[in-house]
């Protein structure tokens, strides 16, 4: 990286209050392939996936005095803007949920669409550790994180009563956990 | 607030993981200010999100970033502005200065019917509640005044009671007393003329000055005439006061004005309240006080 300063957190948000390009450019450099990921995956399409980032970015630098230090950390923060600009476009283009259900199967399904596009990537691994989620568990997940889904249409989609969303919810992220702390 | 419970019922995973209904993130949002475990779960959660986010991580299309930081350093210039997606861009003076001036007076009017109705409301509730009081304060006032009287006739009732019970207790226990009392002096007078067959008795303690005066056989004295008690004095006599007559006060002991010397004791029939000396035409009787 250009970069060689690290910043903190604290640092970051300073900085980018202050209008500091150049800690701008460090938070592009450390943050986007997380926030690209989602962006992909949300879309499920690298096509528009850029223009979005781009988007996304620019949100960053400008809604940066409403974001509040006491509400979470500056990454959950980014993250929430990612996947919610992400979703907005999602719901744009197809308000239908059986659509977006569609689509999540696929992608749960199919390992060779967008996933295949990360596995040839650097980022090698991280199927075969999802691939330690049951294929519900990840359904769940993915309808929540990448499709938005609530609760209520998780349970109608996937046909269990809305107290076993929960419940399995929980199941799943304390297996991701554990995965994830190996 | 069970803290264990909350945190193991799933909310909060759902809550991380975005799966959570808009109406339901504030009570989460409450329950994360307020106890520190329910924010460290939800911070662990968070931090558990941001691993399997990093899963994810695909480095963005090259370009990117310097198309950011060229729209940044512009974005204080028209062209800059233009740049940015719409919903970000500063706006421009003359379509964003229409609505605003749209919406103010629509904005205007519902609020000004909204204070319209609340004023009317307001309006009736006072009339409302000046009528209410108006009636109950009457009620109230009745109220008040019933219950005065009923305390009236009840004390009066309270008062007759102790009375009699006075005159009942008077009755038995005192008149013997008196009879017997040997420092009284007790003179049977007998009716003369009109008044043959009448009698009274008077006993005088002449330590003591008390009178009194039993009417036992005297008739109830014509309208507007009174008997009336006088002591001889010096062949003299001296008011001692009115009494009744009539059946009702026969068993009556009538306390008469405190007499100091007395030779005997006269009745006549005088005017109504009694007169400042007697009318000696109307002598009833009369008695030599016994030695």
């Amino acid at each position: 990286m250009e970069h060689t300063a690290t910043y903190t957190e604290a640092e970051l948000v300073q900085g980018l209050k202050a209008r500091d390009q150049k800690v701008f450019g460090y938070l592009y450099d450390h943050y986007s392939p997380a926030l690209y990921g989602v962006i992909v995956k949300v879309l499920n399409d690298n096509s528009s996936a850029g223009d979005v980032l781009q988007d996304v970015f620019l949100k960053i630098w400008r809604y940066l005095d409403s974001y509040d230090e006491r509400k979470g950390r500056l990454f959950t923060w980014m993250l929430n803007i990612a996947r919610n600009t992400a979703i907005d476009i999602l719901r744009s283009k197809s308000h239908k949920l059986d659509q977006k259900i569609q689509n999540i199967t696929d992608a749960v399904h199919s390992i060779n669409g967008p996933l295949a596009v990360h596995q040839s990537t650097d980022y090698v691994g991280f199927s075969r550790i999802l691939e330690k989620l049951t294929k519900e568990q990840r359904t769940l997940i993915d309808l929540a994180y990448y499709k938005g889904c609530t609760q209520e249409e998780i349970s109608r989609v996937l046909d269990i009563p809305l107290g076993t969303v929960k419940t399995r919810m929980r199941n799943a992220i304390i297996q991701l956990r554990t995965i994830l702390n190996k | 607030m069970d803290v264990q419970r909350y945190i193991s019922s799933g909310i909060l995973e759902s809550y991380v993981f975005g799966m959570l209904p808009e109406a339901e993130l504030g009570e989460i949002e409450m329950a994360v200010l307020h106890y520190p475990e329910i924010k460290a779960a939800v911070n662990s959660l968070q931090h558990d999100k941001e691993k399997f986010v990093m899963l994810y991580a695909t480095p963005p299309p090259p370009g990117i970033k310097d198309r950011l930081l060229e729209i940044i350093q512009q974005e204080n210039t028209q062209e800059g502005n233009d740049l940015l997606p719409e919903e970000l861009r500063t706006p421009v003076p003359t379509p964003a200065k229409e609505t605003p001036v749209k919406k103010l007076p629509a904005a205007k009017k519902s609020t000004d019917r909204i204070w319209k109705y609340a004023t009317a409301a307001i309006v009736a509730l006072l009339f409302g509640s000046v009528i209410m009081n108006f009636f109950f304060f009457n009620r109230s006032t009745d109220y008040k005044s019933r219950y005065r009287s009923l305390i009236a006739a009840q004390e009066k009732l309270d008062a007759q009671k102790e009375q009699h019970a006075l005159t009942s207790i008077k009755e038995p226990t005192k008149e013997p007393d008196l009879l017997t009392d040997p420092a009284f002096k007790w003179m049977k007078m007998d009716g003369v003329g009109a008044f043959t067959g009448n009698s009274v008795s008077v006993g005088w303690n002449p330590q003591t000055q008390v009178v009194y005066l039993l009417a036992q056989l005297m008739p109830v004295p014509p309208a507007g005439k009174q008997f009336q008690l006088w002591a001889i004095v010096n062949k003299k006599l001296v008011d001692a006061g009115v009494f009744d007559g009539g059946a009702e006060v026969s068993q009556k002991l009538q306390q008469m004005k405190a007499i100091a010397i007395a030779q005997g004791f006269a009745v006549t029939l005088e005017r109504k309240g009694g007169s400042t000396s007697p009318t000696m035409s109307q002598i009833c009787m009369s008695a030599k006080v016994t030695r």
